[in-house]
């Protein structure tokens, strides 16, 4: 695992390009020609959910079970989106989901940065064991191990609270790994140098370090954003009154109170709890993508 | 001089340590502990709140062999990873070689291909109970206007894994594809080209060029596959909740239901340890047969 599972900081130090840019011959033209021909389908095909959502949040609920209706709205009815915000606390739901999701980054960035440093620039003893130790929380995340986390909350007293959706993620195994990588990659030279000058420890992480990896923090950034944001099943274990619930949570609750039937209605509340994400990914989209896609190159 | 040597090496390490300690905290506290506790449970008599366990030895364990719905359960968790694995890797293997080459679009393409992710899984699951539905579903509009039959879906016992197995397809194969795509930029494209002078068609380039030479890549999206597939749960507990008759009930869910349905704990926790027994299965099978095959580039 060790070996293969590797990040390369985006932007800073990627091997060049090696694909020489040659004259496009007719021949790939032709076969860029039958590639549209497949992957325009096969993209719309990818659309169609996210496209099915926005078209059903603007029907009217007679129209979603009529046969006969068309794929899009008969006129553009705005009307599910007030009527879904008045029927559950969004407003709280979403002050929730940024306190939890802001925490824990903050707590990650702070526990992954000293590991890292500590994994990749320091000798210890147990070294070896300690690291394989911290990336035992990748192969058994909070899915695997939520029962018995449970019950330590419990006891903790923590249970409907909002930290009790943070505690369990401030430790980042993964991210102490990416972080590590990127660390192993500064030339020893730079920190030497500090050395030298009577830095210490702390100081060259926060004055030489910190800055040259500046992509993988934002990578991390941005996936531990996306995981958290989005997550349902611990958030529902421990939360059960709508002054603590996250948006994921609360459109959970509008589709069991609808028992299914109203689609117009829970999939505007979709479109709400869909759009803040999907709006930075349009904004952002170079770097979401950058951040997701060197997760696994070597 | 060595002894001040030494000092210094304590001193890094002290420093070390107390580096490590707050994830360590947090790892202790809501992963190790956890895991212990699992097995400590698994011999006991757990009931939420009662500080008072029972001991009943490996009773707990001999229920699990007994328990018809155990090994259906087990089988289902089976079906699902070794299927939405292959298929969303197999797209994405698809949809990653198609895209890496200069092509107008490219943009679009892989935010197409890529948005699930960032998704949540209960507004995935939602969508798709709404588009598998079978009297209105959209989906069953679609087969309908190509002559071929309604479906049942998620309402039928034979077919609502399956339905959850495509839907996870969709959610992930454009995570993997970014993943894939990343690696095929790095391999030489003067390869590609003395292959095809040398008449070597496109299904034998992928096979004995491509893939090969992006192993370590693939190797790695298993893995993350295998991790991404935990997230079933929400699936089931938005989609189907275990039903139509625990065709779709699978390990986390199976848990979820013993530990927090039924209130019996120590049962719920033998299931849990057969999950992380099952997944370290999983992983140690895959890092033994296909981490073995990987070929590094560049290395004999």
């Amino acid at each position: 695992m060790d070996a293969t599972i590797a990040e390369r900081p985006s932007g800073a130090g990627s091997p060049p390009a090696i694909k020489p840019t040659r004259r496009r011959s007719l021949r790939s033209r032709i076969a860029s020609c039958w590639l549209h021909l497949v992957l325009i389908p096969v993209g719309l095909l990818w659309i169609s959910p996210l496209a099915w959502i926005v078209l059903t949040s603007l029907k009217t609920k007679i129209e979603v079970f009529d046969p006969e209706a068309g794929f899009l709205p008969a006129a553009l009815n705005f009307a599910n989106y007030p009527a879904t915000l008045a029927v559950a606390p969004f407003g709280t739901y979403l002050i929730n989901s940024i306190l939890v999701t802001g925490s824990i980054l903050i707590g990650q960035l702070i526990t992954i940065t000293l590991a890292a440093y500590a994994f990749a620039r320091m000798e210890f003893p147990f070294k070896k064991i300690l690291f394989t130790l911290f990336l035992l929380q990748v192969m058994f995340p909070i899915y695997a191990i939520f029962l018995t986390n449970f019950v330590t909350l419990h006891e903790f007293g923590l249970i409907n609270t909002l930290p009790a959706m943070i505690v369990p993620f401030v430790a980042s195994g993964y991210g102490t790994f990416m972080l590590r990588q990127s660390f192993r990659q500064v030339p020893a030279e730079l920190s030497d140098a500090a050395r030298l000058d009577g830095c210490g420890h702390l100081e060259i992480l926060w004055h030489v370090f910190l800055p040259l990896v500046q992509p993988t923090l934002i990578a991390f950034t941005i996936i531990s954003v996306v995981t958290h944001w989005n997550d349902y099943m611990w958030p529902l274990l421990v939360t059960n009154s709508d002054d603590v619930r996250t948006l994921p949570i609360g459109l959970g609750l509008l589709a069991k109170s609808d028992s299914g039937a109203d689609w117009t209605r829970l999939m505007a509340g979709t479109t709400i709890v869909v759009s803040p994400l999907l709006l930075f990914f349009v904004i952002f989209q170079r770097r979401f993508i950058d951040s997701f896609m060197h997760t696994g190159v070597k | 001089m060595s002894q001040r040597f030494a000092r210094a090496r304590r001193k890094e390490a002290l420093l070390a340590y107390a580096f490590l300690f707050p994830s360590f905290l947090f790892l202790a506290t809501f992963t190790y502990w956890p895991i212990i506790r699992s097995f400590w449970f698994s011999l006991h008599d757990v009931v939420l709140g009662d500080p008072e366990i029972f001991w009943m030895g490996a009773e707990n364990y001999m229920r699990v062999l007994d328990d018809a719905l155990f090994w259906k359960v087990l089988a289902n968790t089976a079906f699902y990873t070794l299927t939405t694995i292959p298929i969303s890797i197999l797209a994405a293997l698809l949809l990653a070689v198609a895209l890496d080459r200069k092509l107008r679009g490219m943009a679009i393409y892989r935010s197409a291909f890529f948005y699930p992710v960032m998704i949540p899984s209960v507004a995935a699951g939602m969508v798709w109970v709404f588009l598998y539905a079978p009297g209105y579903g959209p989906i069953n509009a679609a087969l309908g206007a190509i002559g071929l039959p309604h479906l049942d879906w998620l309402y039928d016992s034979d077919l609502a894994l399956s339905a959850i197995v495509i839907m996870s397809a969709w959610k992930y194969s454009g995570y993997f594809m970014l993943i894939l795509l990343a690696a095929l930029k790095l391999v030489p494209s003067d390869l590609y080209e003395a292959a095809r002078l040398d008449g070597v068609s496109g299904v034998q380039r992928l096979l004995h060029i491509t893939i090969p030479l992006i192993s370590p890549t693939l190797y790695f999206v298993v893995v993350i596959g295998i991790l991404h597939s935990y997230q079933v749960f929400d699936y089931v507990y938005v989609m189907t909740q275990g039903g139509p008759a625990d065709s779709t009930n699978v390990l986390t869910y199976y848990i979820y239901q013993n530990g927090f349905q039924y209130q019996d704990i120590g049962y719920a926790s033998t299931v849990a340890n057969t999950l992380l027994v099952f997944m370290l299965g999983l992983i140690g099978l895959v890092a033994l047969t296909l981490g073995r095959r990987v070929h590094y580039l560049g290395e004999k």
